[in-house]
């Protein structure tokens, strides 16, 4: 009996590792190939392509991918030691993420420097016209295209792309920033909420709406261009910047003083706020939600590599560990939404709003590299007509 | 005799040369070469963006020398209406603010309002709270629908009538008003304090009540400390943007400043943001020109003379109570409601009207903890106590050199620094950093203490220079000049007489810049390097990303330990704003 036993086991063992060999084999080339496209790849045109499910076949494929690429270059990082990151975020993130990089891949010491977006910028292009190799990584959103397309950028194609939500053959999109339509939940009942972006014009809301401008590089410039890239009706897009003007409404420089005088009763619905800002606010207790049918605008935050950057291997480490499994994890753990596909999280799109939900991505790269020529050539003529 | 009068009355080359014989004699070179110094230090930043003006476009791409980013500046056709929202704005706000902290020095320094004592410093308690958190606890008490003194009216008045409203002109104006208010008072207190009482003593005994004394002797007297706090002050307001962004635009008031910046967060054009930079820097050398016409008959203001005197305080009579009225009205409007506010948001959940009047049943402390872990609370905090007060010396002696350079050693052409000593008030701090990048950039000074050290002085420089030029007109020559003839040397003069008469208003401009530097972020954020904890660029990003209740929480953490620093200045070091 025992040795039937044994002899059964040694066979379905046998039967595992030809199995699994064959498996491992299969992953093996599928990563060989996602690394070898990840090397030829084009450099980026900077078209951001957009995946919104995941499967599991990806998901493995990736793992795979990033095992070997990590592996691949970890030690030529550790050589070079450290890595430099500009970014928008928080210190507080910063410091966490930085630290479970660090703890991840010893050897390598993780610094930044935190500012905003028009600081990034201006330090970036400064310090690249000075012919400075200053910084390795910038961790943004509205920044990497700015920077990018006055050359700054050093184009990398990650190798678990295929598990993005919003994929740039140039940059690694680690985040997402998702803009939601908040509202004071003391102020309106769920009956009396717009159902869409463009109910948001409709007259009866004049006067309780806390209006983004519309004229400078904000959510809600963000969010026009989504919704003109999705409808590709210029009249309709029109008349919906139309209806915003015709609210007559303030509007608002700061995104963040907005929503706080959102949740401060001063107006009911907020065009637009930041998800993560709501969720945040919502886990708090605070009078405040977000409309549920309205689809969310979905802007890539990335980890773009630098064209002089000192530590370049150290980059895309960094930028690779930021889409990995525990890098999602570690951006989810500091309330940032996430960017791949297959990741859940609480402010994954799937998990705040339902399987279903169609969002509206930021894609379009005029917008995205200049903001100014977008909103003068599709806004202005309108807004300020 | 008066030695200075002599040689330069005459002009052409023998009067420089005369200038120069006399310079090598009392040996005022050394201020001189080191105004020189401290104004090319200045001047520098200033002309680097001002050349880039001419050759740069977008960031990233190199254009060649060019008018193309003026053209857009002067065709700009909403640029009149902006500058005059900007004027309108900028002059309320410093004449409000100069007019009451002169009159509240004017309380402390000349009369016998009673508690005095215990008022001497509050007027200078607003700026220890961060400038981005006053416009939040006043848009929070002023907001129309939800602020909290319409709605006390509402709930315990039945006045339905929306009364105040924080996003107008007249909002902006009271809140950057009293920002306005403590250089104000420094700037006069020192002047008062030092004031020979026998000009006011002759208008009482000829039957002059104290207002109309304070009108007609004692405010024409302080002219040039007056106009100097108001020329900081409507140059501050002029270039302010947290104000306007915060207040004036959701009231539609669009000012200048915002030009500036849309060319920078918008366009990414360092050029252009300078160009619009240049109508502010007309605007200031317009206003400092006028400044330097109103008091180029120095002698006039000069009080404190050869002949001994000693300060006295006028008995008020009964005018006591009022003058004890108006300080308690102003502590109560700008000190206390603001202060409140900041203290209750730090401690309740979320503002709202309801939530903030059950305060303190909902009090928690969470914020608090939350700032206290933050990562660079402590190191960042440290560095910046450290660096802040190196600078406030640093820029405190050199502004009182530069002003001694100009009003006592009347070297030829030092009248230039005038205008060099006030340049950065008029760029934005984000544009005169950028040129402070450029300079430093390849050095061995860029990403270290030194750059971020060497920008707070240039930033700085204005407030230390102004407030040593409007005192140091109010000692009269003839002290100077008894040491000059007597065959005393610069240092004599400096050391021995200019400075400890001005030793009110050194500690006043101490207190300033010290405040101002340890909370400095605009100018500061693209100085620091990657890895530097600096403590306003870390801790001060709540206020940034809009969490108000712990940006409230780090406001007061930041009170306490200022409010700790300058009692043990005052009193360990005996540090004093009265003589």
């Amino acid at each position: 009996m025992q040795s039937n036993l044994t002899r059964v086991q040694v066979f379905a063992l046998a039967g595992i590792l030809v199995l699994g060999a064959g498996a491992t084999a299969a992953e093996k080339a599928a990563v060989k190939e996602a690394v070898k496209e990840a090397a030829k790849a084009p450099k980026g045109d900077g078209k951001q392509v957009r995946k919104e499910t995941g499967s599991a076949g990806a998901t493995a494929a990736a793992a795979k991918a990033f095992a070997k690429v990590s592996a691949e270059l970890y030690p030529k990082a550790k050589q070079e030691g450290n890595i430099i990151l500009y970014s928008v975020w928080d210190v507080e993130h910063l410091k966490v993420i930085t630290d479970a990089f660090m703890k991840r891949y010893p050897g390598i010491k993780a610094i930044y420097w935190q500012g905003r977006n028009p600081e990034i910028v201006t330090r970036a292009l400064t310090e690249f016209q000075g012919g400075q190799a200053s910084f390795d990584v910038v961790l943004s959103d509205n920044a990497p295209p700015v920077i990018r397309a006055a050359g700054a950028i050093m184009e990398y194609n990650t190798v678990q792309r295929d598990v993005l939500y919003l994929h740039d053959p140039g940059m690694a999109t680690v985040s997402l920033q998702i803009q939601a339509l908040a509202y004071n939940t003391k102020k309106l009942k769920p009956a009396d909420l717009p159902k869409s972006w463009e109910d948001v014009i409709n007259p009866k809301y004049k006067g309780i709406v806390a209006l983004d401008d519309p004229m400078r590089s904000g959510p809600l410039s963000s969010m026009l261009s989504g919704l003109k890239t999705q409808w590709k009706d210029d009249a309709r897009f029109n008349n919906f910047v139309r209806g915003l003007k015709a609210l007559n409404v303030p509007v608002h420089k700061s995104t963040s003083a907005m929503f706080r005088l959102v949740i401060s009763g001063e107006y009911s619905i907020c065009m637009p706020a930041l998800l993560h800002d709501v969720m945040e606010e919502m886990h708090k207790g605070t009078p405040v939600s977000y409309v549920k049918t309205v689809p969310p605008v979905v802007f890539p935050r990335q980890a773009a590599i630098y064209a002089k950057a000192p530590n370049p291997n150290a980059a895309k480490l960094f930028a690779e560990w930021l889409i990995s499994d525990e890098g999602q994890k570690t951006i989810d753990s500091v309330g940032r939404e996430t960017s791949r596909n297959d990741f859940k999280s609480k402010t994954s799109i799937e998990s705040a709003y339902g399987k279903n939900m169609k969002p509206l991505p930021v894609t379009d790269q005029t917008f995205l590299e200049d903001p100014k020529k977008w909103l003068d050539t599709y806004v202005k003529p309108i807004w300020e007509g | 005799m008066d030695l200075s009068s002599l040689p330069l009355s005459r002009s052409g080359p023998t009067a420089r040369w005369n200038s120069i014989k006399l310079a090598l004699r009392q040996g005022t070179l050394v201020p001189l070469l080191a105004s020189a110094i401290a104004g090319a230090a200045i001047i520098s930043p200033v002309l680097v963006v001002l050349w880039r003006s001419f050759t740069t476009g977008r960031l990233g791409f190199t254009v060649g020398l060019n008018l193309t980013n003026y053209l857009r500046v002067f065709g700009d056709r909403d640029i009149l209406p902006m500058l005059g929202n900007s004027i309108f704005y900028a002059a309320g706000a410093a004449a409000l603010g100069t007019g009451l902290g002169a009159m509240l020095a004017w309380i402390v320094a000349r009369t016998n309002t009673p508690g005095k004592a215990l008022v001497e410093l509050m007027p200078l308690y607003p700026i220890l709270m961060p400038p981005i958190m006053k416009n939040i606890a006043w848009i929070l008490l002023l907001a129309p629908r939800s602020g909290i003194l319409n709605g006390i009216l509402q709930q315990f008045f039945g006045v339905e009538t929306l009364v105040f409203n924080a996003f107008t002109m007249a909002g902006m104006i009271w809140v950057f008003g009293l920002a306005c208010v403590p250089l104000g008072y420094l700037f006069l207190l020192p002047v008062f304090l030092s004031f020979d009482p026998s000009l006011e003593e002759s208008a009482y005994i000829a039957g002059s009540k104290p207002v109309s004394t304070m009108l007609k002797i004692t405010f024409p007297l302080a002219v040039p400390a007056l106009l100097s706090a108001f020329v900081l002050n409507f140059l501050r307001g002029l270039r302010s943007f947290e104000t306007p962004v915060l207040q004036g635009t959701p009231g539609n008031i669009n000012v200048f400043v915002s030009r500036v910046y849309d060319s920078m967060a918008l366009e990414f054009n360092t050029g252009l943001a300078t160009a619009y930079s240049v109508v502010l820097v007309l605007l200031s050398v317009a206003t400092l020109y006028f400044y330097v016409r109103a008091t180029r008959f120095s002698e006039r203001y000069a009080t404190i003379t050869g002949k001994g005197y000693r300060v006295k305080v006028i008995d008020i009579g009964p005018w006591k109570y009022l003058t004890f009225l108006a300080v308690f009205l102003y502590f109560l409007a700008g000190i206390v409601l603001p202060f409140v506010v900041l203290i209750v948001v730090s401690m309740i959940p979320y503002y709202d009207y309801e939530t903030f009047m059950n305060f303190p049943a909902n009090a928690v402390l969470n914020n608090y903890y939350t700032v206290m872990k933050h990562p660079s609370f402590v190191t960042g905090l440290y560095n910046s106590l450290v660096l802040s007060v190196t600078i406030a010396l640093v820029t405190v002696l050199a502004g009182i050199v530069m002003a001694f350079t100009i009003y006592r050693t009347r070297s030829y052409g030092t009248k230039l620094f005038e205008f060099i000593g006030t340049l950065p008030l008029a760029f934005p701090p984000l544009v005169l950093s950028v040129g402070l990048v450029i300079i430093f950039i390849g050095t061995p000074i860029y990403n270290s203490l030194w750059a971020l050290g060497l920008g707070l002085f240039v930033a700085y420089f204005p407030y230390a220079f102004r407030n040593a030029s409007g005192s140091i007109v109010n000692i009269h020559k003839e002290l100077d000049e008894a040491a000059w003839v007597h065959g005393a040397r610069w240092r004599h003069v400096f050391f021995k007489i200019t400075l400890p008469i001005l030793k009110p208003s050194v500690g006043g401009a101490l207190f300033y810049i010290f405040i101002e530097a340890i909370r400095n972020v605009d100018v500061a954020v693209l100085l620091t390097s990657p890895g530097m904890e600096y403590g306003p660029v870390t801790l001060f990003e709540y206020f940034r990303v809009g969490q108000w209740a712990e940006a409230a929480a780090g406001g007061v953490i930041y009170l306490i330990i200022l409010i700790v620093a300058v009692s043990i200045a005052k009193f360990a070091f005996k540090m004093k704003f009265s003589l």
